[in-house]
């Protein structure tokens, strides 16, 4: 991941804070991914297990910190090693925000399945965007492994993916409302739901594009894609 | 040892000649020593720019492997020894990849995913296999960490335990809802803290062990509701005193739940029958002819019951006299008639009174025939379609078990029809009707059919 340098001991270091981190990234994919089953088979079970996971998330995410804070103080570190691990903290916190995320799908997938109207509505739209989401994550946290910026780009374009399939289901919701106002109330959920999957797309955004600051050297937030693609290249 | 006394022979020949040269001259010791010198000088700078030419070689050898230069002597010999060495050591080099790879192929050839670790669990090598498992790319993903790319909690934690007595079971990271991919992977140590990965697709397993689990599930649940409501009907008539009528009628709707679980019965059992027994061979031929007469015998019975004479379904089968030329079938010609008695009879089942429903038989030109079965019904929606031949899969359950369905009548069709390798295709929408097409090879029909090639 990194290259050689003097002190072997900071190359493991790195090493395994990397590991903590790719852990705490494959614990965050099962959390989506039960999250979003819930939804898909309305299961109760599987949305408890998700929130009663997420404390282990938190808890990762302190560890990771700790271990940031520990090493920059004493190894000092410089270039992409500073690169490095203030990506390194700041992808810890996209992906506690993306468990959070989970953690609201799970909430909200209890409170539909004890309503009976709110089966009516059209989950089955959101099963695209959601499939969209975990992939997005999945990619960003393989490309953090192999530092790909070629994927690290098609995912930053990807994600304009997920947030269409956001407007449309809005306005389908829309029509919802507007055709039964006593729908209004599961829309609103529904609402919700998708907009916590948007969201996950976006920190799958955000990691990619940290991983062109880790190789690059150049912080690509807030440009435009061309602009990117030409820092890549 | 040759090669030593010609050595010093030239060196004492040179030295010599060095001192006679020398006392041509003059006649004194040290010219003669002089002379010595300058033979020995002589010898040393031969012998040195022998030495320089064989260093030469060895120094290019491993840019330009060149013939070792035509030298004399002991340096020849030393040459030439060099030069076998390394002829035998780029032999055996050969040899052990060759070696290499043709293990590597062979590890290639499993059908198991293999990823050898390191002992700080870095992909050494992968197979392709474990490439499509795992989503790797095995050659970017050499000595990356393992975990970095398989990052199931349960597998991470299954490695950091060295559990290498169990298999753990996960989803690949490639799985997708579509194309759904369940591993068992499984780590076997070796050498000095090293591990082999094995991972096996167990996707169909798992189906095939749900689909059991559903199938026991679904027989249990369909049985005991006709029985709960037979039961139901043996203790209101225990306990209850009741009048002549309605004791007729009590006795009538239970009759009509034990005929129910009969047919389920029946049905069932069919089932295992055509799943155990073998394959109908192409001895036993059939009059086409008979088997559509039954057909349509049948069929306009049950229109008759079940839509009365109000509103008649609109029945076309093929013209009687056309059914001679129709030519004959090979199989179980029972088996044939129920399963495509049974499409007719979904037809009439689902078709409203006064609806149509068209019976076709007609020879494709490849030889091929094909039955179907076209009703004006409500039609069928598309998500509905795939599912149709699953047993216990019904569109409608309350409508389908009200017309007395056991919701295997299409399985049986299907399993029917694979015996005698022919397909099923359903084309429906909707509110536009159902068109259940059959389609027998071309080797299990012949006779006018064959020939004629003409739709009747």
């Amino acid at each position: 991941m990194t290259e050689k340098h003097l002190s072997s001991q900071f190359d493991s270091e790195l090493t395994s804070i990397c590991s903590k981190l790719m852990e705490m990234g494959g614990l965050l994919e099962i959390q989506i991914q039960n999250a979003i089953q819930a939804l898909a088979q309305f299961s109760i079970p599987l949305a408890d297990e998700v929130i009663q996971t997420e404390d282990r998330v938190d808890m990762m995410e302190v560890a990771i910190d700790h271990a940031l804070t520990s090493i920059i103080a004493r190894r000092q570190p410089a270039a992409r090693d500073l690169r490095l691990l203030l990506a390194i903290s700041k992808i810890t916190t996209n992906l506690e925000r993306a468990g959070d995320e989970a953690n609201k799908i799970a909430r909200r997938v209890k409170s539909i399945v004890e309503s009976a109207s709110a089966r009516k509505m059209p989950i089955g739209d959101l099963r695209l965007a959601s499939g969209m989401a975990i992939t997005l994550i999945r990619r960003a946290l393989d490309a953090f492994a192999r530092l790909d910026l070629d994927t690290a780009v098609s995912i930053l374009k990807e994600d304009d993916l997920i947030d269409q399939e956001f407007k449309g289901f809005t306005r389908k919701l829309i029509t919802y409302m507007m055709e039964d106002p006593r729908t209004i109330g599961d829309s609103l959920n529904l609402l919700f739901l998708a907009k916590a999957i948007e969201r996950i797309g976006d920190h799958a955004k955000n990691i990619a594009e940290f991983i062109i600051y880790i190789v690059k050297g150049t912080d690509v937030r807030h440009s435009s894609l061309t602009h990117i693609e030409s820092v890549v290249q | 040892m040759y090669s030593m006394l010609f050595r010093l022979t030239v060196l004492f020949l040179l030295m010599g000649a060095g001192a006679g040269f020398a006392s041509l001259f003059k006649h004194t010791i040290p010219s003669v020593a002089l002379g010595v010198a300058l033979g020995s000088g002589l010898w040393l700078v031969w012998d040195t720019w022998r030495f320089l030419r064989f260093l030469d070689w060895l120094r290019r050898l491993h840019e330009t492997p060149d013939a070792p230069p035509r030298l004399s002597g002991l340096w020849r010999e030393a040459a030439q020894r060099v030069s076998r060495l390394l002829r035998k050591q780029a032999r055996l080099t050969r040899e052990s990849e060759a070696r290499l790879e043709n293990l590597q192929a062979g590890l290639q050839a499993s059908p198991n995913g293999v990823i050898v670790l390191d002992e700080h669990t870095h992909i050494e090598w992968c197979n392709q296999m474990a490439c499509r498992h795992f989503g790797l790319d095995a050659r970017r993903d050499i000595a990356q960490s393992v975990t970095h790319l398989l990052r199931d909690p349960a597998f991470v934690a299954h490695l950091a335990a060295r559990d290498f007595e169990q298999a753990v079971i996960m989803t690949s990271p490639v799985s997708s809802e579509a194309h759904p991919l369940r591993l068992s992977v499984r780590l076997c140590p070796y050498g000095q803290g090293r591990l082999l990965l094995i991972s096996q697709d167990i996707t169909v397993f798992e189906q095939a062990e749900a689909m059991q689990r559903d199938f026991v599930a679904n027989v249990s649940h369909e049985i005991r509701t006709p029985l709960t409501v037979l039961a139901g009907f043996v203790e209101t008539m225990q306990t209850l005193a009741l009048s002549e009528d309605e004791h007729r009628e009590y006795l009538d709707r239970m009759a009509q739940q034990a005929g129910h679980m009969r047919r389920l019965v029946d049905d069932l059992l069919m089932l295992s029958r055509l799943e155990g027994s073998p394959p109908p061979g192409l001895e036993d031929w059939t009059p086409i002819a008979v088997v559509l007469a039954q057909i349509e015998a049948d069929a306009r019975a049950l229109s008759a019951l079940t839509t009365g004479a109000s509103a008649p379904q609109r029945l076309v089968f093929p013209a009687a006299a056309a059914l001679p030329q129709a030519g004959e079938i090979a199989g179980a010609a029972t088996e044939l008639q129920s399963a495509l008695s049974n499409l007719v009879n979904n037809a009439i089942r689902y078709t409203p009174p006064g609806g149509d429903i068209e019976i076709r038989w007609e020879a494709q030109p490849d030889g091929t025939a094909c039955f179907s079965v076209r009703d004006s019904g409500p039609g069928i929606a598309p998500e509905h379609l795939p599912r149709l031949t699953e047993r216990f899969y019904r569109v409608d359950s309350a409508f389908s078990r009200a017309t007395g369905g056991t919701g295997l009548g299409l399985s049986i069709v299907k399993h029917v029809l694979q015996r005698h390798e022919a397909t099923l295709t359903v084309d429906s929408a909707p509110g536009q009707g159902a068109c259940f097409m059959v389609t027998f090879p071309a080797y299990r029909v012949r006779g006018e059919i064959a020939a004629g090639g003409a739709g009747m």
